[in-house]
């Protein structure tokens, strides 16, 4: 237990082997005034040590509940979970907060999407930081100042030592985020959830804050379930994704095997609605025609079909159980029209380049 | 930990320059004013013993209703006594009335505030509902109530305002919390491992501090008007102990005769206030404009 104290050690051998996160048919269920809305749906999924996976889908398909929900972070009064999240062999669902106070910040820190709301207006970046160093760690305030310093060097904040005194509102969007980036990376967690952590910036900056984490992540061995809308950005970034739409996962693969054969129309219809920089100037944006079902009377049947140009009646009858690809049983998704490898073609060979 | 200075391509990085120091400068000068008079009265007050004032209880028989002379700068009073020296004995009484009550008031219904409006729940509405009750009943008749049997000894009517006090600063604490409870810093905290006492106190009470200082000030000026009104009704400190509220209140039978009795100690409450409201105006002007520019 105690190589969480020092940021320097890496993890044993022994706790190399097994997976690091195992969820299990979790479903997270809000009461609401109109009724129970079950924002995670029986989701099941492995994270290995060093693992970096992505978690895609558009807005209300559960991703950032999904997320929220492996942290145990949720308000407690008015949601239901069942199911299991084992990270290193605790379980999460249901535990104490006390329980959870070793793991938060320790072993499983929370990069947030608006760097604008997630850092405290009136404190000073250098308290930020060394909060989560004082509460773990045996560090005195002298030696969580120095690590804090070290921290944002690492981030590539620059004149660290100065800048630690600031307050959030000193500092620019791009400064913000890496400064929330060095408070979740104080005490060297195994696993690191970023919540669409370059939606709130410009399109330069999200590129070096992507590449910062994935630098970060390779050098300290640190798991990382990226949570995002753009296909883009979990594109190069990411070992495997899991593509989300009304609570359910319904495809999941190494990024290799996704973007190369494709089985999920909606995974398709997410990448086509990407803008790319090759396409030539005023070209109209693809949406996804309709909108995402009401997860409080969800509809029977896949949850895609009405807005699905395959879909079928048996798609509007009968949910797609989740399943393997033949040719790749780490491949799974959940239709009963799978696409055939020539439909995504096309669009994978544009994409492969970016 | 090996440094990663190749991570470092920030454009965005020259964006973010050292702030300037604050411009104090920028409260003006009637802020100043205020609080420089604020802490002449503290001043006065604490070293009034030591300062060769006049008894401020008893009197010189000879030199009754006096106007203001060398030797009795604002006069004396209908026995004689020094009215500058009870003026700033009787600062004593406001001071610690108003300060205490408030900082009762403030320890009570602003931590009561604050973790009702963190937690909610049922410690809210149990809290709230109580709240309103004390609310609903009409606070002055209560403290004259209370005051007449308890009795009127300074710390008694400290601790009864204090009391009486607790529930509006409870509402105002409680709404300044609530638009902070749910901000993602107070996730972010929480998801570093911060106990729910540290985030009320590292967290939150930061950013409520400035809405706290401000109306803990307003509030001592409240509480000294009303121990005027108990003063004026014979329910503040017993006679012969000084206190602006207990001078105004003997003055009344010699309004004609020497309305100096009246005049002194109605200044002394009068600017008093002021400056508080002021300080507490402008502090609360300039939080505001801090928050826009976030």
């Amino acid at each position: 237990m105690s190589t969480e104290q020092s940021t320097t050690d890496f993890p044993t051998t022994e706790e190399l082997s097994g997976p690091l996160l195992t969820v299990k048919d979790l479903r997270t269920t809000f009461s609401t005034p109109r009724g129970d809305l079950t924002a995670v749906d029986g989701v099941s999924l492995e994270l290995g040590r060093g693992e970096t996976l992505g978690i895609v889908g558009e807005s209300g398909s559960g991703k950032t509940v999904l997320s929220r929900s492996i942290m145990g972070l949720l308000p407690r009064s008015k949601t239901t979970q069942t199911g299991s999240i084992l990270f290193e062999g605790t379980e999460i669902v249901g535990a104490e907060d006390a329980v959870l106070r070793d793991i938060w910040g320790a072993k499983i820190a929370m990069v947030f999407q608006d760097p604008m709301t997630s850092l405290n207006p009136v404190v000073r970046i250098q308290r930020q930081i060394t909060e989560s160093l004082r509460l773990h760690t045996s560090m005195d305030k002298a030696e969580a100042k120095a690590t804090a310093i070290s921290l944002l060097g690492q981030v590539g904040i620059p004149s660290p030592a100065e800048r630690v005194r600031a307050y959030p509102f000193q500092l620019s969007g791009g400064m913000r985020q890496r400064v929330t980036i060095a408070i979740a990376l104080a005490c060297s967690p195994r696993l690191l959830l970023a919540d669409e952590p370059t939606t709130g910036l410009d399109v330069t900056v999200q590129a070096q804050i992507l590449d910062l984490l994935s630098s970060l992540q390779a050098e300290r061995h640190m798991a990382v379930i990226l949570v995002t809308h753009d296909l883009g950005v979990v594109a190069t970034r990411t070992d495997r994704i899991a593509v989300m739409y009304a609570g359910h996962i319904v495809e999941m693969a190494s990024t290799k095997r996704l973007f190369a054969s494709m089985a999920m129309p909606y995974t398709q219809a997410l990448l086509r609605s990407t803008p790319r920089i090759s396409d030539p100037s005023h070209t109209r944006l693809t949406a996804i025609d309709g909108r995402p079902p009401d997860l409080i009377n969800p509809p029977t049947g896949c949850a895609f079909a009405p807005r699905c140009t395959y879909a079928t009646d048996q798609c509007r009858t009968e949910a797609p159980p989740l399943r393997t690809a033949p040719e790749d049983p780490t491949h799974l998704f959940a239709c009963w029209n799978p696409l055939q490898t020539g439909h995504a073609g096309s669009v994978t060979t544009s994409k492969g380049e970016n | 930990m090996s440094s990663t200075t190749d991570a470092a391509p920030t454009s965005e990085s020259l964006a973010g320059t050292p702030a300037a120091p604050k411009e104090k400068s920028a409260l003006g000068k009637i802020f100043w004013i205020s609080i420089i008079w604020i802490g002449l009265v503290f001043l006065l007050a604490i070293v009034a013993s030591w300062i060769g004032l006049d008894d401020p209880n008893n009197g010189n028989f000879a030199l009754i209703n006096s106007s203001p002379s060398w030797s009795h700068p604002f006069g004396t009073d209908d026995l004689g006594r020094d009215i500058l020296s009870r003026v700033i004995y009787g600062a004593r009484v406001s001071l610690i009335v108003g300060f205490g009550a408030m900082a009762i008031g403030m320890g009570l219904g602003g931590t009561l505030g604050m973790i009702a409006a963190y937690r909610r729940g049922a410690v809210d509405t149990l809290v709230s509902a109580a709240s309103y009750v004390m609310l609903a009943f009409p606070a002055l008749v209560a403290v004259i109530a209370i005051v007449a049997f308890w009795g009127h000894d300074i710390w008694k009517i400290t601790i009864i305002v204090g009391i009486a006090s607790t529930p509006l600063v409870y509402r105002v604490v409680r709404a300044a919390t609530l638009s902070y409870a749910t901000r993602e810093f107070v996730t972010a905290a929480k998801a570093q491992g911060a106990t729910d006492t540290r985030i009320l106190t590292r967290e939150l009470l930061p950013n409520v501090l400035p809405t706290i200082i401000s109306y803990f000030l307003i509030g001592v000026a409240t509480v000294i008007i009303l121990e005027g009104a108990l003063a004026f009704l014979g329910l503040s400190v017993p006679a012969p102990t000084a206190s602006w509220g207990n001078m105004i209140n003997e003055s009344r039978t010699y309004l004609s005769d020497n309305p100096w009795l009246a005049l002194f100690p109605s200044m002394a409450m009068f600017l008093f206030l002021i400056a508080l409201n002021l300080v507490g105006d402008v502090l609360r002007q300039s939080f505001d404009v801090q928050e826009s520019k976030l």
